[in-house]
């Protein structure tokens, strides 16, 4: 018995023995799924090895599971995440409905993710690819909001996607006679030109589905706001990443071998930087955290297609960086949110404030997370979109770096509603009475929001094995010139060093705000939020001071033309037109016998008249 | 030699006339009999399929008259394949409807004859090789087909059952008119020999025996637009009877007309009709089922698609797309059946079935929502479930065969498919349930028919080697057209010597 | 240990060069102001003694704890700024963390205290504060596209993101790039406008209706902290335009009065500018000063 085939034995026993055992005891269930979670990542790490393959043969195709360095390196992001987010669910979801099914879902999720990851062939591409599609669908119904729009926004568009791929997938098994990637990677440049185009395009489209890249992003703001946000996590910060894996596959072993790639990548490229800025600016304008931070990943994401679309090696290197980064974080805002929601009730802006003093550790999880994500140093999130600028900048994408870091200045906007809407401002009545939440909530986004922290001065952790990554995809060693751990290069020979800048801004942080704290202890007093003087007076107990609503209306306004149509507004027109001829189809069955029997009558005169040129 | 093709026919002939009998002596026997029969032909066909595997066709001769001039029955990959699926479907549904009309025992020998007999005629088109012999076996299906349909006695059952009747004999009409026109210029009903000697009929004969054929049985595979009865047929029929309109006689029909362009006529063009005719059927079945709002009406349209499906495959002509069609064939027959069965459950509280009266069932009868559910997602072609499977079959034989724009309107389709059957399952699943509706609470016997059913779909959808080494025999020998008349008429050569 | 020892005397040497220049600009500029509407204005050493005022305070009342620390987030990018930039041509002396980090960094460093201070702010429950904050963030993004497409035209063409680098082409050319990249310039000097928040771009504080937005809550230390970082950042931010644009200073003589030309800019501009609403700014920056911004970086591309 191969390793492989045992890890998806584990993961989807795992998944049954706690969907059933949800009939028997609500501890049991919890104890199965947590133990297959944990069962799935230490089997994973010590068991199975890089190059290990293993080759079957299923309804007379051939196929084959396997790991190499890219895909183990995908696998870090969706077991960390997974394993967190794991542990998060057992408090997050407690005393919620459908628990079994919900559990089942989420490891069947798990592992089609690894499945994705270690399929070596086509078919179980696909089919894993699929399984994660259903499998995440289920989880964003689970609510029960809105299910028919949500949900069949989310599933049609990622059918479109797994569609696009197995007509990619059909054509290349036609053209090539295997199913095996590598083969068709070796044998693409042999493919007719127009397959050449037609394969990458078809397979991109699955693949910009799952990653949420403009004008195929439309479900994602709901899918990913309404699934229960400990999938969330995992949702948007690793089953995403599966989208980017696949772009990644085939910008490098397809597109590059177009005969003139460049106009391909730039125009996904800017198609990622579009999606980053569209992005943005509808986040900024959410007042649902949910929804703000579903738009977010969208934008994240973005810049992570424009680095994987521009492909140099530093670009790749900061989409693969930017990629765990965005698990990190995305994992950890989630995770915060889902607090809130649990300890609150509400996740609307303009509803809830001033929890700082309440939730202190989901808001240091949430601050640091917030910083990771704006990319200020000295936090992980700077290093990565650092290397992304730097590349683009370094192969001469002028315009492209602007649009960007446009979009990555905006993201300050949503980064500052985030935390001033939950955690700052007036401290209300209302929410007086709220807690901390759980222990077993709080710490797991806490660690993610630390592994941010790490990762700003010591990025190299993840570098080096995106490194081995890059390698496996052919790409030359990185490390010393681009990288090494604490020192970031560009293509110039700029560079930066991380340690010393980070000890500094530390050492000056601390040094002011020792002075800060130390100058005037004793006379220095904590006031409470309403002791304030509101242009010069004080103001009473009851009034209304909390400032949330149209928050950013002036930037709104100022950013206000770009933002008048909405892609969700075409793809309604088109449904209602498609919907029209539907409507027009059915009336063909008008249940009428006498006309049912003229349809007889017509089909068999036309075969009649027809006949000399249907048949020979 | 365990037993004979010509048991197939007789044995429930026989026990359709023995049930009434029966029934004065015991009264359960009336359930239990057919269930007997059709285990024991269940048995029968498992074991001859087995043996024709090995050793080849097995070819009937009734009443010692050889081929061509008898009637005779030809067990072969393919038609023994068929034969198992119809019985086994019909075991199944057997199983389902075990306690159908508990109290009424009138009614319960009346149904019951009907679907055995119903099971009878589309068994014998299958294993008929002789075209006269095949239109009385399709008359023995249609007739206790619009009995059934009116089963209810309802007005709109009956007037169901009146369209279907008005065409189906239209059907009869042409196929007749077909069996004539050959007759006239062959002299011969046997199946091989018409192929034998399909060259010598003058050629504009031949097409317009062709065009009276398909008229006839495109009416009995439901081809657009000849289908204009079947939605009405499904959604007012008892749903095991629907079931087994979806799963056994619609693939009678769809075999018939296979046999007839695959094996009876040496014209071109057939495989273009069979391709054109199908993704018509296919396109607009599905767009008119999205727009349903009754669950069976959606489920009949959904069926017409997935024959459409069926016919593309078949119209792709190679032997992989031959492979698809009869793998679509399987699920459709193993998935479409779990949908009428556990759908009408989900319906079973109301009178108007409309589709948005399942909300919230699954809180309800939760293990029949998720069988539906389960069906549901076999049927649109996720992975890793059977359809999954047949749908990769054919997108693979489109590709073969260079039909790129058949792969796209088959994809464009499915995600049509995916839509409506995905709302019922939301509906199920996610809508606030309703408190007032007291649903039917599954039979037991219903439960073990449907769960047998979601292990077919569990056990076809990991597992997909368990049944298509038959499906590779079983295109196989459609294809080929000598060793079938070979096989036949050597028979009757060894006969006659 | 020496190299911290080292590092921790540039930066105090710095510091307080830079906070001494810094208040006195803040003097100067208040003179220069009340000539123009024809007062006679305070003495130019009258912020001293605002800033020593606030630092001798006694009492001081906190929000919490971001409150508490917002003014040190300012502090270290008034501070982090300050020992990225090069105060002097050459590098020998203060050279600071120059060699550590580069113009991408700096960029980025320039948001971190304004974002801190923003969620100090935003801790002290007042509207006022969170107000004016919606309107500095929404001004960032405005003049933030300028500025970055100045920088990045200066990088492409001189293939480079160190600073350092930059000034050493212009004492090897002899040219400064205010010359011979004249739109970059015209860029980074409209985006210094916002930068500096004088009129029009002074809704962030708004003293009248606002009462001084963000910092409306801040007295005491927090409030010297906050004046005194805002001295050091202003004086960083004009060492800067001098070192990329302006061929940088070999003493301080020369620094002092290219900055102080530099100050004057948005100074007097401000003087006889109304105020713009948030959106009409943000609009500002994404117009004319974005065009050259273009220009810039095709002259930059293409040239």
């Amino acid at each position: 018995m191969n390793m492989i085939f045992i890890l998806f034995a584990v993961l989807l026993g795992g998944a049954l023995l706690t969907f059933f055992s949800n009939k028997v005891s609500g501890l049991l269930r919890d104890i199965f799924f947590l133990l297959t979670v944990l069962a799935a990542g230490v089997f994973f790490y010590l068991f199975i090895k890089k190059g290990d393959t293993v080759s079957f043969s299923l309804a007379g195709l051939n196929l084959q599971w396997g790991l190499n360095a890219f895909g183990w390196y995908f696998s870090l992001i969706v077991l960390g995440l997974s394993t967190l987010a794991a542990f998060y669910a057992l408090a997050y979801m407690r005393g919620k409905e459908r628990l079994g099914y919900f559990y089942f879902n989420f490891l069947v999720s798990i592992l089609s993710m690894l499945g994705i990851l270690m399929s070596r062939d086509l078919v179980s591409f696909f089919v894993f690819w699929e399984i994660m599609t259903w499998s995440s669908y289920f989880i964003v119904i689970y609510n029960g909001k809105n299910v028919q729009r949500n949900g069949i926004n989310y599933i049609i568009f990622s059918t479109i996607g797994a569609y696009a791929m197995l007509t990619a997938i059909v054509l290349v098994y036609t053209n090539t006679d295997s199913l095996i990637i590598s083969d068709m990677i070796t044998s693409y440049p042999q493919f007719t030109p127009v397959l050449q185009i037609f394969v990458p395009i078809l397979f991109l489209m699955a693949f910009s589905v799952k990653a949420a890249m403009m004008p195929l992003h439309v479900w994602a703001p709901d899918a990913y706001s309404n699934s229960p946000m400990a999938y969330s996590s995992v949702f948007s910060g690793a089953l995403s990443k599966m989208g980017i894996y696949g772009m990644i596959i085939v910008f490098v072993t397809m597109i590059s071998y177009l005969p003139d790639s460049t106009w391909f990548k730039e125009i996904f490229a800017w198609l990622g930087a579009i999606t980053a800025i569209m992005g943005t600016l509808w986040a900024v304008s959410q007042d649902d955290a949910r929804k703000l931070l579903a738009y977010s990943s969208i934008a994240q994401l973005g810049y992570i297609i424009t680095g994987v679309a521009i492909g140099t090696e530093l670009a790749m290197l900061s989409a693969l960086f930017l990629a765990v980064l965005h698990g990190l974080f995305k994992g950890a805002l989630f995770m915060a949110v889902g607090a809130i929601e649990r300890q609150t009730g509400t996740v609307n802006f303009t509803e809830v404030t001033g929890l700082i003093r309440k939730m202190p550790w989901t808001f240091i999880a949430s601050l640091l997370a917030i910083i990771a994500l704006a990319g200020i140093p000295p936090l992980g999130g700077f290093v990565g979109k650092w290397m992304l600028y730097e590349s683009l900048i370094n192969s001469n994408h002028y315009i492209l770096v602007i649009a960007i870091f446009f979009a990555s200045t905006a993201a300050f906007l949503y980064c500052y509603k985030f935390l001033f809407g939950f955690f700052l401002g007036q401290e209300e009545k209302e929410w007086e009475h709220v807690k901390e939440a759980p222990a077993l909530m709080v710490v797991p986004m806490m660690i993610l929001a630390i592994g941010t922290v790490v990762l700003g001065t010591f990025p190299g952790i993840i570098l080096k094995p995106a490194d081995i990554a890059m390698q496996s995809l052919g790409y030359a060693p990185t490390e010393g010139h681009l990288w090494s751990m604490s020192v970031l290069f560009n293509e110039w020979g700029d560079q930066v060093l991380l340690k010393p800048l980070v000890y500094a801004i530390a050492g000056i942080f601390l040094f002011f705000l020792i002075l800060l704290t130390v100058k005037g202890w004793k006379t220095m007093r904590y006031v409470t939020t309403k002791d304030i003087s509101s242009s010069g007076e004080v103001p009473l107990e009851d009034e209304n001071l909390t400032f949330s609503i149209n928050f950013f209306q002036p930037f709104m306004r100022a950013a206000g033309p770009v933002m008048k149509k909405r892609m969700i507004t075409y793809y309604r027109e088109f449904g209602k037109a498609i919907d029209i001829l539907f409507d027009f189809t059915r009336r063909i069955y008008n249940g009428n016998g006498q006309t049912y029997a003229i349809y007889v009558m017509i089909f068999l005169v036309i075969l009649l008249l027809l006949k000399n040129n249907l048949f020979g | 030699m365990v037993g004979s093709p010509v048991l197939f026919i007789a044995v429930p002939l026989l026990a359709a006339f023995l049930i009434p009998l029966l029934g004065f002596v015991w009264k359960e026997s009336v359930r239990i009999l057919p269930g007997l029969v059709l285990l024991y032909l269940l048995i029968l066909s498992v074991t001859l399929m087995g043996q024709v595997m090995q050793s080849g066709t097995i070819v009937e001769v009734i009443a010692g008259w050889s081929p061509p001039w008898g009637i005779n029955l030809v067990f072969s990959p393919l038609t023994g394949f068929l034969t198992t699926l119809m019985i086994l479907m019909g075991f199944i549904i057997w199983i389902y409807s075990y306690r159908f009309k508990n109290v009424d025992f009138h009614e319960a020998v009346k149904y019951f004859i009907l679907l055995l007999l119903m099971i009878t005629g589309s068994v014998g088109i299958v294993l008929t090789g002789d075209i006269f012999n095949q239109f009385v076996f399709i008359e023995i299906t249609s007739i206790s087909a619009y009995a059934l349909t009116a089963f209810y006695k309802g007005r709109d059952s009956a007037e169901a059952s009146f369209k279907y009747l008005m065409i189906g004999s239209l059907s009869s009409m042409f196929l007749l008119l077909a069996i004539v026109l050959i007759y006239s210029q062959l002299g011969t009903l046997n199946m091989a020999d018409i192929a034998l000697k399909a060259h010598l009929m003058k050629p504009e004969f031949k097409i317009l025996a062709l065009i009276f054929f398909l008229t006839g049985l495109g009416i009995e595979a439901e081809i657009f637009p000849l289908n204009g009865w079947a939605p009405d047929v499904y959604s007012q029929a008892p749903a095991p009877v629907a079931a087994a309109f979806s799963g056994i006689v619609v693939k009678a029909g769809v075999y018939a007309i296979i046999r007839v362009i695959f094996t009876l006529f040496d014209v071109s063009g057939t495989h273009q009709f069979l391709i054109i005719a199908g993704i018509i059927t296919l396109i607009i079945a599905e767009m008119a089922a999205i727009k349903q709002e009754r669950l069976k009406r959606m489920l009949a349209y959904s069926s017409i698609g997935q024959m459409g499906l069926v016919l593309v495959a078949f119209g792709i002509g190679t032997e992989e797309g031959i492979f698809a069609a009869l793998f679509l064939m399987l699920n459709h027959a193993i998935i479409k059946p779990l949908l009428f069965l556990s759908g009408s459950y989900l319906v079973y509280h109301s009178k108007d079935k409309f589709i948005n009266e399942t909300d919230g069932m699954a809180k309800h009868i939760p293990l029949t929502s998720f069988l539906f559910a389960l069906g549901a997602v076999a049927i649109v072609g996720m992975p890793p479930f059977a359809g999954f499977w047949s749908k990769w079959f054919v997108l693979s034989a489109a590709a073969h065969a260079n039909m790129i724009l058949v792969i796209a309107l088959v994809l464009f389709v499915s995600i049509v498919e995916l839509v409506y059957y995905f709302r019922v399952v939301n509906r199920i699943y996610f809508f606030p349930k309703r408190k007032e509706i007291e649903p039917k609470k599954p039979t037991i016997n219903a439960l073990i028919a449907m769960g047998m059913l979601g292990i077919f779909i569990l056990v076809i959808g990991f597992y997909p080697d368990s049944v298509t080494g038959y499906l590779h025999s079983a295109s196989h020998s459609l294809l080929e057209k000598g060793k079938y008349i070979q096989d036949v008429l050597s028979i009757g050569q060894s006969l006659t010597h | 240990m020496g190299e911290i020892l080292q590092y921790t005397w540039g930066a105090i040497v710095s510091f307080v060069l830079a906070f001494f220049v810094g208040i006195t600009y803040m003097g100067l500029s208040r003179i220069v102001t009340a000539r123009v509407q024809n007062r006679i204005g305070p003495p130019w050493y009258q912020n001293f003694f605002d800033v020593f005022k606030l630092f001798s305070k006694d009492t001081s009342i906190h929000h919490g704890i971001m409150h508490h620390m917002g003014p040190a987030f300012m502090m270290v990018t008034a501070v982090m700024s300050l020992l990225i930039i090069p105060i002097f041509n050459g590098g020998s002396f203060f050279t600071n963390l120059n060699f550590h980090g580069d113009l991408i960094f700096l960029i980025y460093i320039m948001v971190f205290g304004p974002l801190g201070m923003a969620l100090g702010a935003g801790q002290t429950g007042n509207p006022n504060s969170a107000i004016g904050v919606t309107r500095g963030l929404s001004q960032i993004v405005g003049f933030e596209i300028p500025w970055v497409m100045a920088l990045v035209a200066l990088m492409i063409q001189y293939k480079t993101t160190s600073i350092v680098d930059l000034m050493n082409i212009q004492a090897e050319t002899g040219k400064w790039l205010m010359f011979t990249s004249p739109f970059a310039f015209i860029a980074a000097v409209l985006a210094m406008l916002g930068m500096f928040r004088y009129a029009p771009f002074d809704i962030v504080g708004a003293p009248q209706e606002l009462a001084s937005g963000p910092m409306s809550e801040n007295g005491g230390k927090y409030l010297f902290v906050m004046m005194s970082s805002g001295a050091v950042f202003a004086f960083a931010k004009l060492t800067l335009y001098v070192d990329i644009f302006m061929g940088g200073a070999n003493n301080l003589i020369i620094l002092v009065v290219k900055t102080f030309i530099l100050y004057m800019i948005p100074v007097l501009y401000g003087i006889v500018s109304p105020r713009y609403r948030t959106e009409q700014s943000v609009r500002f920056f994404w117009g004319w000063p974005t065009l050259f911004g273009l220009l810039a970086i095709l002259q930059a591309a293409f040239l």
